[in-house]
């Protein structure tokens, strides 16, 4: 009955606004020191995966020197190394510390974006387990180099697991002193810092098994850096050793890696149960999260339509879906094309079909291309109409910093917020040209940071690649452009804004041209009176 | 990427990495730095107490074939009372059992106890909590004499080892342990069971090196 009624009245939502500050103030100054390009942060879910590369190739080089009869010799020994040992330790280790950070930015953002619920269930329950199985990696390859800090955790983990029902002998007493540890207890840890790495790639395989086109890697230039600033930075502060755990000397403290083990401390104090109920409300809590943020599928959450009758099967919008919702049945009229249909319980409703489809047949229930029309029409014309000279228009994603819009808008432009770029029909920007504005600048998010995944690589595909739903050629591309706008880099969105309005400047004034019925071209096909 | 963001960014990612290699072996208090340890560590089988008596011939044959003992054992497993004295003073006094739900499995024993560094004695003492019938005890690790012939000849022998085998792996039915030792700052002091010996042993080192 509790549990009822905390999952019908107990939400999340009110974190995510906090998160997404706290975000922000880390997002932004990284955005202008590093640039939107390089922001690491964008990349918090590819660098994690990148961390497990690198984990997977120094750790094949380390396990050839690790000897579970001597832990503590065989480290020591590898770490003396200068050559290779030393810093290929240090880069594994130091590649933990990355992943965990990265790993967990990934989630907050995830969760700050309204992207943990619905199909994407899945990817946040296999990222909390491939979260869970990199903390007991990690907490099994710190226990294997059996320095204090391994044996603070060896010792800390055997007193938690003593109070479960699972060993005949207690763990602890293995780590007492009364005799060596024993050669099985690394084995274990071995071959589980060895085994679980295989489940992390089925586990990465079901994280991104409902979008379509995973990017998994970080670009190149950032790939390389990352490695190879990791790898310098090992190379010159090599990570320390601790000294060789003894369990008949008290270390006073101890050189522990606080980014993986920041509760040892906080579980030390506490009894083991009340550190396992911690644990195991917090791990619940967690994996209710997709159903503690979940949102109602109406307005601006509801799946995509498709009316059939404007579907001419082009097989564009499942292409561009990014969430791979869409398919292509075969119609159950007599029309010879297929007609897309899209599955509810995979759609997002991140509206890039509605930018992905020429006639307008697709997209979430008032975003479609006919709807976005009709609102510029309805809505934004009248407003322009008040001018005295027509303004640049400036087209920008829902999540655009508000500083950037106020800034436009001081600058001249007239600012038109669409959910994401990505569903920004091209009409729109042709209706916009030709209904007399000097030029319409396209604002999408950093391509990382894109909540809709691919809305600003669709969009200017579309525009200029002549990707399907293109835009027309009779729209002078010199009167159109697309742009970044990253939090953070205000300076960056004024220089662009006001460079498009110089290249504006010098064309030939464009006119007004009365009378356009864009969705005229594409009219819908009459239902027949037996379909009705 | 022009100069001043080059080296912004420079900078901030020397500090990011300086940070992290920081965080990644921060000292973080463990024990406190004049403090030593008294420690108790053993496993070992608790004593079984048993009330036996022979089984008659007509007895034995109502039983499955592979089930005939000719001496036939009931009883329960010790208990002991722990006590511990730092100088004169207790520090500790409880039961102990052997583990399982029924108390049936090895006694594991880890106890750890905060001392001051100094020299001290130390008094451990483990007691057994049942009393015994003495003859009931002496019963159950005597041989019977030997009724049976046959391919059961020497039964009551074998069963009489081993019952004896198991009542010297058990601890005994008191151990004490009495001595003056110097402890420096940071070091324990193990207490552990000598099997073989059947006495309490302290350790400034690990008996296993």
């Amino acid at each position: 009955m509790i549990m009822v009624y905390f999952l019908k009245n107990v939400n999340m939502h009110f974190l995510k606004r906090p998160l997404r500050r706290l975000l922000a103030s880390i997002e932004a100054p990284l955005t202008r020191v590093f640039g939107w390009q390089w922001n690491p942060i964008h990349q918090a879910g590819t660098l994690s995966v990148l961390m497990l590369l690198v984990l997977l190739v120094t750790g094949l080089y380390l396990v050839l020197f690790y000897r579970v009869g001597a832990p503590a010799a065989s480290v020591a020994r590898i770490a003396a190394d200068p050559w290779l040992g030393s810093w290929i330790r240090t880069l594994h280790r130091y590649a933990t510390d990355v992943f965990v950070i990265a790993a967990l930015l990934h989630a907050m953002r995830i969760f700050a974006q309204d992207r943990s619920w619905g199909p994407r269930t899945i990817a946040w329950i296999s990222g909390l387990f491939l979260f869970g199985a990199g903390m007991v990696l990690a907490w099994t390859g710190y226990v294997m180099v059996w320095d204090t800090f391994g044996e603070r955790l060896a010792r800390e983990g055997g007193r938690l697991l003593d109070v479960l029902p699972i060993f005949s002998e207690p763990l602890s007493r293995i780590f007492a002193g009364d005799g060596p540890v024993p050669s099985a207890f690394f084995f274990v840890n071995l071959f589980i810092h060895i085994a679980l790495p295989l489940g992390l790639g089925v586990g990465l395989w079901l994280h991104v098994s409902r979008v379509a086109r995973p990017v998994l890697l970080p670009p190149k230039r950032l790939m390389w850096g990352v490695v190879g600033v990791l790898t310098l930075a090992s190379v010159i502060v090599p990570a320390p050793l601790g000294p060789a755990a003894d369990p008949l000397r008290l270390a006073i403290d101890t050189p522990a890696d606080v980014i993986v083990a920041w509760w040892l401390p906080l579980s030390e104090q506490l009894s083991p149960a009340l550190a396992w109920g911690l644990g195991f409300v917090g791990t619940v809590i967690a994996l209710l999260v997709p159903r503690l943020t979940q949102r109602p599928r109406t307005a601006s959450w509801a799946p995509s339509t498709v009316d059939p009758r404007l579907c001419t099967g082009c097989n564009q919008c499942p292409q561009d879906c990014p969430w791979e919702a869409i398919t292509m049945v075969a119609r159950d009229d007599d029309r010879p094309t297929l007609v897309a249909r899209v599955d509810p319980s995979l759609c997002v409703s991140c509206g890039i079909c509605a930018g992905s489809c020429a006639p307008m047949g697709v997209g979430p229930p008032g975003r479609s291309g006919r709807d976005q029309l009709s609102d510029l029409r309805a809505l934004t014309f009248p407003v322009l109409a008040t001018k005295a000279t027509p303004p640049t228009i400036a087209v920008t994603c829902a999540q655009a910093p508000t500083a950037h819009l106020d800034a436009l808008r001081a600058l001249g432009a007239h600012v038109h917020a669409v959910s994401c770029v990505g569903n920004l029909h091209s009409s729109v920007i042709e209706l916009f040209v030709r209904n007399g504005a000097p030029g319409v600048i396209v604002f999408g998010c950093p391509p990382r940071d894109c909540v809709g995944r691919e809305g600003p690589k669709w969009l200017h595909e579309r525009l200029f690649n002549d990707r399907e739903a293109e835009l027309q050629p009779r729209v002078d591309r010199r009167r159109v452009r697309t742009a970044t706008i990253a939090p953070g880099d205000l300076s960056g969105t004024i220089a662009v804004f006001k460079q498009f309005e110089r290249d504006l400047s010098a064309l030939v004034p464009s006119a007004p041209e009365q009378d356009i019925i864009i969705d005229l071209l594409c009219e819908p096909v009459p239902m027949e009176e037996s379909a009705l | 990427m022009n100069a001043i963001r080059l080296v912004t960014s420079g900078v901030a990612t020397i500090a990011g990495i300086a940070l992290m290699a920081y965080l990644s072996a921060a000292p973080v208090p463990y024990h406190a730095n004049e403090s030593a340890r008294l420690r108790l560590s053993w496993s070992a089988r608790p004593e079984r107490i048993e009330v036996c008596r022979t089984l008659s011939d007509d007895e034995l044959a109502r039983l499955a074939e592979h089930m005939r003992q000719r001496v036939s054992c009931d009883g329960v497993f010790a208990t002991y009372t722990l006590r511990i004295a730092v100088d004169g003073s207790a520090i500790d006094e409880s039961v102990i059992r052997g583990a399982g739900l029924r108390n049936d499995r090895p006694l594991y024993l880890l106890r750890d106890y905060i001392v001051p560094p100094g020299t001290h004695r130390f008094q451990v003492s483990l007691t057994r909590r049942e009393k015994t019938d003495d003859d009931a005890a002496a019963f159950a690790t005597t041989v019977v004499l030997d009724v049976d012939t046959g391919r059961y000849a020497g039964r009551a022998q074998r069963e009489a080892s081993e019952r004896s085998r198991r009542a010297r792996a058990a601890i005994p039915a008191s151990l004490t342990l009495d001595t003056v030792f110097s402890l420096t700052p940071r070091r324990v002091a193990l207490v552990t069971f000598n099997a073989e010996r059947r006495t309490l042993q302290l350790h400034a080192e690990s008996p296993g090196r």
